[in-house]
């Protein structure tokens, strides 16, 4: 039988832990009980009681007024939710809210949408009976920040804010100040949002249930007249947003509750970096340049160019000297159809994204080791891991939702947390071991933990025996590994390496995750590689909170890769060499499709340098800025025939265009894209795209059909049913089924789900041990005598990799110039202060940039970001690829710095060339 | 409530504790420097708004509180005694008028004129003392620091027995371990012994709660934050048997699989603080502390927090979150701190009093002590009485002695006529005199006739000090004490000192009905037993001072 208790003397059914609220209102809906201090996303606190019931042990007894939004149901309980008794307090609370608040709603921002003023019609409030006293009715407003507002006149104490700031973001911006009547709501010091350390989150804003605090979007106005639910475009971790919109205009964006990726959260950028869509700067027609100059042209004109150059570049050269880079920016069905247009159209295989700067490395060691190159869990698993290993990634700023998450989890008792990262990032500083490696030892630190664990007896021996193949080989090596020497390399303490190894081991459950810091590096796919091991090695896989995940740079270069955009596999990692799979590929597109691997982006870049490459088409990307060695790629875009660059602004790669197609941004067209957990959401369309641009699927489509290949015109729906015909996992996935919260893949023909992967056996079968020796980068073996520091780069919140949308927000008035970072001990040698102007020497040239003196460096370490192409960072980074997949070496350029000797004839951040 | 801040001030606990620290850095100045409140928020990892949120909070941390070198006591007893203006005339002699500020209660009802200067309590009489006091303030032995009050008990000799000296004491402790958990935890039910700190609270279900939970650290709390107005039970407990306490704290400790007591003493009391560091001192010299004790395999160490200035933080919630130096909000219950407490561990939290009787219990049995009073209301209980009485003092009765019996023949009767009698502090019940005699000294007979026990203190209001005067009073002791979480206390509370305080000084009457609401709102409303429990005295000021209030309500 199941628990009763009783509402209005009626019996209902009872969960175990419920409190009453939950209880009552799963029975009779949310208006059964007002409520103002309690949120969907925050625990209960108990400061308003409104929530007040009246319970009984028995039908019609003596009764209790309770708090029903912290206490947990009774079994056998009688529930009065609406007894003359209550009706009579909340009615009483609210007068006295009224006393301290302000009375002139209808010209109040959120009127209309203000729970406060829902509860107080609800109770039907209609007079405020006590004299004037005291109130805090001056309190002035606070628009010092670019995005968040307040106006505490209007603030209730209701606490929300102060807690979505720590349980949602764990940021500890807010709090109260002083006590009792006079408590108010500080952020920092008592400062104004624009002096505190507040992230933009906005998580305050969209708890506040009045408008005390809120935006400069207004997001809780009710003007809106339609609300889309779309997914967010700036990273990985594929926020769920909600946009408001009236008469085509985009107003504000919401995070829902009901998101199973960021449930009710996101950050600045997802929230607040929506301007840049209407910008001013937006390229809204197609572009041809003469004579070294951009005209405007029609599309008719544009295309014709493009065909036309195209097919003559055929006929001479052939289809390989023709190349394709997509965007992981881009919906699956525009890369599905970018790389159908290369593959079946062209004819070639020299398609590639942007991932080969990130994470290419990923996906090859863990397809070698897995046979998927797919993090293997969801980030719900966090809810059920012991222990947390983050490697390389500052994921409260690069993936800011899913660095929340990892915060809130580091900062519990009992848990475990490890950070291998040259830098004491955020997350570094609220967890249990941080290692703080030379930037370049990742293999040889995982080396020592492997060391470790084997030695020490953590094996995960059923595991290991039972899944997995060459162990002895890889064992018998691990334990040849030089410690001391490896410790020395890596510049670590080996005991406390071995505590965190031996932590991670003993951890029922234990997740690993893995960003830039890892693949960008010439060992990369080693240490993915090995990152697989020791998840294998401790039986960290195929369960529920554990596993191997890495974090996804852009939004979508997990369904970028999916879709076949790389040289060597074609939509679904098909092998392109195998003649099984070129049958398959030339019978579906209905064209002969090449079955040899075609260039890498860096090889793109030498055949243009060598004249094998003529024609290269760009999909939303701005390699000039983003790809390391900037001289090369200049030159490389300097020798092709034919340059097409799709882009929404104008970037130092579409200047370097001979055609430019304006493009649709993620809130003007509709597609999916598929997050860092596999999941595939829909990305619905907002706004009409601005007239004069289209969306890039549309642009391919035109070109294919131009170029003599049937390709109906751009629709999702349409393009994800021919994609689920020829990608494996996701045979069962349709643009109808897809619902809110999207699928992650493999996704059966039925339409059922995979949340973890490799749960009975690993895609590959048995996972595979391989064993990789560190080696030293040849950046550091050929440079670093003569430049004995090493520059490494991080990225900031605020910023989108090298900023073209977040730098047309108000992003810009938060964090307005790169700076590098710089350990004090260092700076103190070469007589450097904090915001003196230094000059950064590479090998290849200078730089100068503005000195931030932290010890969140170690010594002989600096780092900087890349976002303002000013600076062009990317004038110092080397050559070095990752000896496996390609990925560039972004992570260590050998240096050497010195004071700016005053900058005679330039600005700062202006590059000067050396030899 | 911070779940989050709780586990970050947790990572560094007892040992260096972040309310200690801000307290430390509060010393020099009266309140902590910006620069200081963030280096200590970037240590702790919780936000600047939260270090400057906490110091904020305290009467003796918070900016306002800058400067100040002298206090004046305005506790209720002193408010009746009608001595303090004259201390405050006298001191500002000697200090600027913003140099002095107010603190609640000294524990010096029983001879009242108190005031406090650079860490030592005083109560003078004369000017001459007072400025005495003010100029040699810095020397220790100023006459004036020692106070003298009777002392004496009238029954069972529990809480007043002598000290046989620490050796002799502690010998109990060896042969509790021997007997194991079991058996003591089984005395201390047998006795029945029940809080003492306000609520009542059977001690053996919160010591088995706890024993029941896993946990790698659990805590024992002594709550020695007396702040009710009135009382000074807990610091003569804390000054003249510090013994009695820190044992009791290591009983629970050992019964719990607790080795960590902390003894959380209000800043009104230094001299408890320093008697009881001293007491720790002593136990640590003599190998009663630390690892092991005595080769038993019993661990235990103490801690001496000294609080701030804020009555809440005897709400025992309220007070682990100002030991994780957290802005000392009430948490919502449950999780309650037997399974979820200091630092999120499982912890107890007890008063002074109830920790005090434990030797007593274990030493006779708990069906020694049980026998003791009776009902719900077993063994002793000490009062004390303020100096409206002939005798003032603190005096040990049996559970069960009639009222009357203390009133007029322990301590002699009123020095001048009284017309109600305030028993267990600003949220007990106001007795009037003609009520005295239907009440025996327990925690049934006060709720049969509508009051409360409370911690028992008792404290005079006299024939000529307008009723009216004395509610207005209590709402603005609550509202200047409320912690301003919840809705009802933090609003009503100014609300309710408001009108009365209209109704005296204007033209203006309160609305009976309004005030009524007011009353049910806050008792029915509130979250803890401030705003629920102010309402209680308020009651019977309306109910038995009709004649003399009925001209300021409508
Ligand atoms: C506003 C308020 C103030 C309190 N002050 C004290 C106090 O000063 N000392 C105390 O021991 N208990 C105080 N309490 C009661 C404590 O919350 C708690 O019940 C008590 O410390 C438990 O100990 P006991 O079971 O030994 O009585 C107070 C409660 C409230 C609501
Ligand atoms: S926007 Fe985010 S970080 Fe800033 S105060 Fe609000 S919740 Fe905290
Ligand atoms: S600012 Fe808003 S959320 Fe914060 S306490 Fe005030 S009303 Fe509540
Ligand atoms: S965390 Fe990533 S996906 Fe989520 S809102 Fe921020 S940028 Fe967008
Ligand atoms: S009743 Fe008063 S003191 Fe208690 S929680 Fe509410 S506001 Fe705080
Ligand atoms: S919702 Fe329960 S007290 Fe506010």
């Amino acid at each position: 039988m199941k628990k009763v208790a009783y509402i209005n003397n009626r019996p209902f059914a009872i969960e175990e832990g419920e409190t009453i609220l939950q209880f009552v209102r799963r029975y009779h809906g949310k208006n059964a009980v007002p409520t103002l201090c309690d949120a969907p996303n925050l625990d209960p606190f108990g400061s308003c009681r409104v929530c007040s019931v009246d319970v009984a042990l028995e039908q019609g007894g003596k009764t209790k007024t309770q708090a029903s939004c912290h206490t947990p149901v009774q079994e056998g309980s009688y529930i009065y939710p609406e007894s003359q008794n209550i009706q009579k307090l909340r009615k009483n609370i609210i007068e006295l809210v009224l006393t301290d608040h302000p009375l002139d709603c209808l010209t109040c921002e959120v009127n209309g949408n203000c729970e406060l003023q829902d509860v107080a019609a609800r109770v039907g409030i209609r007079d405020v009976r006590y004299p004037d006293g005291e109130n805090h009715l001056d309190r002035k407003k606070d628009l010092s920040h670019p995005y968040m507002t307040s106006d505490l006149s209007k603030c209730i104490n209701c606490y929300r804010c102060v807690r979505a700031c720590d349980e949602v973001q764990g940021q500890f911006v807010l709090s109260m100040a002083g006590r009792g009547f006079d408590s108010k709501i500080i952020k920092g010091m008592d400062e104004t949002f624009f002096e505190s350390d507040c992230v933009s989150c906005g998580a305050c804003a969209q708890a506040c249930p009045t408008s005390a605090i809120s935006d400069i979007f207004q997001s809780k106005a009710v003007k809106a007249t339609e609300k889309t639910r779309t997914v967010c475009t700036y990273c990985g971790v594929g926020c769920n947003l909600e946009v408001s919109t009236a008469n085509g205009e985009i107003l504000s964006i919401q995070a829902p509750y009901d998101a199973e990726v960021n449930e009710g959260h996101t950050c600045l950028k997802g929230r607040y970096a929506f301007g840049f869509y209407n910008h001013e700067d937006r390229i809204k027609t197609p572009l041809i340049k003469r004579n070294g100059k951009f005209e405007p042209a029609t599309w008719d004109e544009a295309y014709d160019l493009i065909v036309s150059k195209f097919k003559s570049i055929l006929e001479t050269d052939g289809p390989d000297a023709i190349a394709g880079i997509s965007s992981a920016r881009c919906t699956n069905e525009e890369n599905y159809l970018m790389q159908k247009f290369i593959r079946a159209v062209v004819g070639t295989n020299n398609i590639d994204g942007c991932a080969r700067v990130c994470h290419s490395p990923t996906a090859l060691g863990m397809q070698r080791t897995f046979g998927t190159g797919a993090a293997t869990n969801s980030i719900e698993d966090l809810k059920h891991t012991n222990c947390i290993l983050v490697i390389g990634a500052n994921p409260t700023s690069g993936h800011p939702v899913t660095g929340a998450r990892l915060k809130q989890f580091a900062m519990k008792d009992g848990n475990i947390s490890i950070v291998i990262d040259p830098r004491r990032t955020e997350l570094a500083k609220y967890a249990t071991y941080h290692i703080p490696l030379r930037p370049g030892t990742n293999v040889a630190v995982m080396n020592m933990m492997l060391y470790y664990i084997i030695s020490e007896g953590y094996v995960a021996e059923e595991f290991v025996k039972n899944r997995t193949e060459g162990y002895e080989e890889f064992e018998k090596q691990v334990l040849a590994t030089d410690i001391n020497g490896m410790a020395k390399i890596a510049g670590v303490d080996k005991n406390l390496v071995r505590e965190a190894a031996l932590a991670y081991a003993r951890a029922e459950r234990a997740m690993s995750f893995h960003g830039l810091g890892v693949t960008e590096h010439s060992q990369g796919t080693f240490a993915v590689i090995q990152i697989a091991d020791l998840a294998m090695i401790t039986g960290n896989i195929g369960r529920k909170g554990v596993g191997v995940n890495p974090l996804r740079g852009q939004n979508n270069v997990q369904g970028m890769a999916d879709m076949g955009v790389q040289p060597h596999q074609g939509a679904g990692y098909l092998d392109v060499t195998n003649p099984d799979v070129n049958g398959l590929y030339n019978n579906f597109y209905g064209r002969k499709v090449p079955s040899h691997i075609g260039y890498k982006i860096p090889e793109m870049f030498d055949a243009a340098i060598e004249g094998k490459l003529k024609a290269l088409w760009i999909m939303a990307e701005d390699v000039v800025q983003t790809d390391p060695n900037t001289h090369k790629v200049r030159k490389a875009m300097d020798s092709l025939e034919l340059l097409v660059v799709q882009e929404l602004f104008m970037s130092p790669t579409a200047e370097m265009a001979d055609v430019i197609l304006p493009g649709a941004s993620f809130l003007e067209k509709s597609g999916t894209f598929t997050n860092g957990e596999r999941r595939v959401q829909r990305v619905n369309q907002v706004v009409a795209p601005l007239p004069g641009t289209k969306p890039d699927g549309q642009i391919v489509v035109d070109v294919m059909n131009r170029m003599g290949y049937p390709q109906p015109d751009y629709d999702p729906a349409v393009v994800l049913d021919e994609i689920s015909q020829i990608v494996p996992f996701f045979k069962g996935i349709k643009w109808a089924e897809l619902g809110k919260n999207g699928k992650q893949w493999p996704v059966k023909e039925d339409g059922t789900d995979t949340k973890i992967l490799h749960g009975e056996e690993f895609k590959r079968g048995k996972g595979r041990f391989v064993f990789n020796e560190f080696a030293e980068t040849t950046e550091i073996v050929d440079h670093g005598r003569e430049f004995p520091f090493i520059l490494t780069t991080n990225r900031e919140l605020e910023h989108y990799n090298c900023g073209t949308m977040t730098r047309r927000t108000n992003n810009v008035k938060i964090l307005t110039e790169d700076t590098v970072m710089v350990n004090p001990a260092d700076a103190a040698l070469k007589g450097v202060k904090d915001g003196d102007s230094i000059c950064l020497i590479s090998p290849r040239g200078k730089v100068d940039l503005k000195a931030r003196l932290t010890d969140e460096v170690r010594q002989g370490v600096l780092s900087t970001t890349f976002h303002f192409p000013e600076i062009m960072v990317n004038e110092l980074t080397g050559d070095v690829h990752d000896s496996e997949a390609k990925c560039p070496e972004y992570k260590v350029v050998a240096i050497d710095f010195r004071k700016s000797k005053g900058l005679v004839g330039r600005k700062v951040g202006e590059m000067v060339e050396v030899n | 409530m911070s779940k989050n801040l709780s586990e970050l001030s947790g990572r560094k606990g007892l040992k260096y504790n972040l309310f200690d620290e801000l307290g430390k850095l509060a010393i020099e100045d009266g309140t902590p420097n910006k620069d200081a409140l963030a280096k200590a928020a970037d240590e702790f990892l919780i936000g600047k708004a939260n270090t400057y949120g906490t110091a904020s909070f305290y009467d003796f941390m918070r900016p306002e509180n800058k400067g100040k070198k002298a206090y004046v006591c305005n506790g209720s007893a002193c408010l009746c005694a009608g001595t303090q203006d004259g201390v405050r005339t006298e001191l500002e002699k000697h200090y600027k008028a913003d140099e002095i500020g107010d603190m609640c209660c000294l524990g010096r009802c029983h001879e009242n004129g108190a005031f406090h200067i650079d860490g030592k309590n005083y109560s003078a009489k004369t000017a001459a003392e007072i400025a005495q006091i003010a100029t040699n303030g810095k020397q220790n032995g100023v006459q004036g620091n020692q106070d003298k009050y009777a002392i004496e008990c009238y029954g069972t000799q529990v809480l007043t027995a002598p000290f046989p000296g620490v050796d002799a004491y502690y010998e109990l402790l060896l042969s509790m371990i021997e007997r194991g958990q079991d058996a003591c935890l089984e005395d201390i039910k047998k006795s029945n012994i029940r809080g003492r700190g306000g609520a009542g609270f059977p001690m053996w279900i919160k010591l088995d709660g706890c024993r029941k939970q896993d946990a790698d650290q659990k805590f024992i709390v002594c709550n020695a934050d007396e702040g009710d107005p009135g009382a000074y039970t807990d610091r003569y407990l804390l000054e003249e048997q510090p013994h009695s306490v820190l044992f009791g704290m290591m009983m629970a400790g050992f019964i719990t699989g607790a080795d960590y007591g902390a003894v959380y003493i209000r800043a009104e009391y230094p001299e408890a603080i320093e008697i009881t560091e001293n007491a720790i001192k002593d136990l640590y010299a003599k190998g009663w502390l630390g690892e092991n004790i005595k080769g038993t395999g019993f661990n235990y160490n103490f801690k001496v927090i000294k609080a701030q200035g804020a009555y809440i933080c005897g709400e025992e919630t309220a007070l682990l979150n100002s030991i994780e130096g957290q802005r000392p909000e009430v948490r919502v219950r449950p999780p309650y701190p037997v399974v979820n407490g200091l630092f999120n561990k499982p912890t107890i939290v007890n008063n002074v009093e109830t920790l005090a009787a434990v030797h007593y219990i274990l030493e006779k049995g708990g069906d020694n002590y049980a026998s003791i009073g009776g009902g719900k209301s077993t063994g002793t209980k000490l009062l004390s009485l303020d100096s409206h009485f002939n005798k003032p003092g603190m005096y040990e009765v049996d559970m069960g002695t009639p009222l009357k019996e203390v009133v007029y023949n322990i301590a002699g009767g009123f020095k001048k006529p009284v017309k109600a009698v305030h028993i267990g502090g600003p949220l007990g019940g106001l007795v009037p005199t003609h009520k005295i005699e239907d009440l025996t000294i327990d925690f049934e007979s006060f709720a049969q006739e509508g009051f409360l026990l409370g911690h028992a203190s008792m404290l005079c209001v006299p024939e000529e000090f307008p009723m009216v005067k004395y509610l207005e009073h209590l709402f603005e002791f609550t509202s200047h004490e409320s912690c301003g979480k919840c809705f009802p206390c933090r609003l009503g509370a100014k609300r309710g000192s408001e009108m009365f305080h209209k109704a005296q000084n204007e033209d203006y009457k309160i609305d009976r009905e309004l005030l009524n609401d007011l009353i049910h709102t806050m008792e029915t409303g509130s979250l803890c037993a401030l705003g629920g429990g102010v309402p209680l005295p308020i009651r019977n000021g309306l109910m038995y001072f009709e004649d003399e209030l009925k001209e300021y309500l409508s």
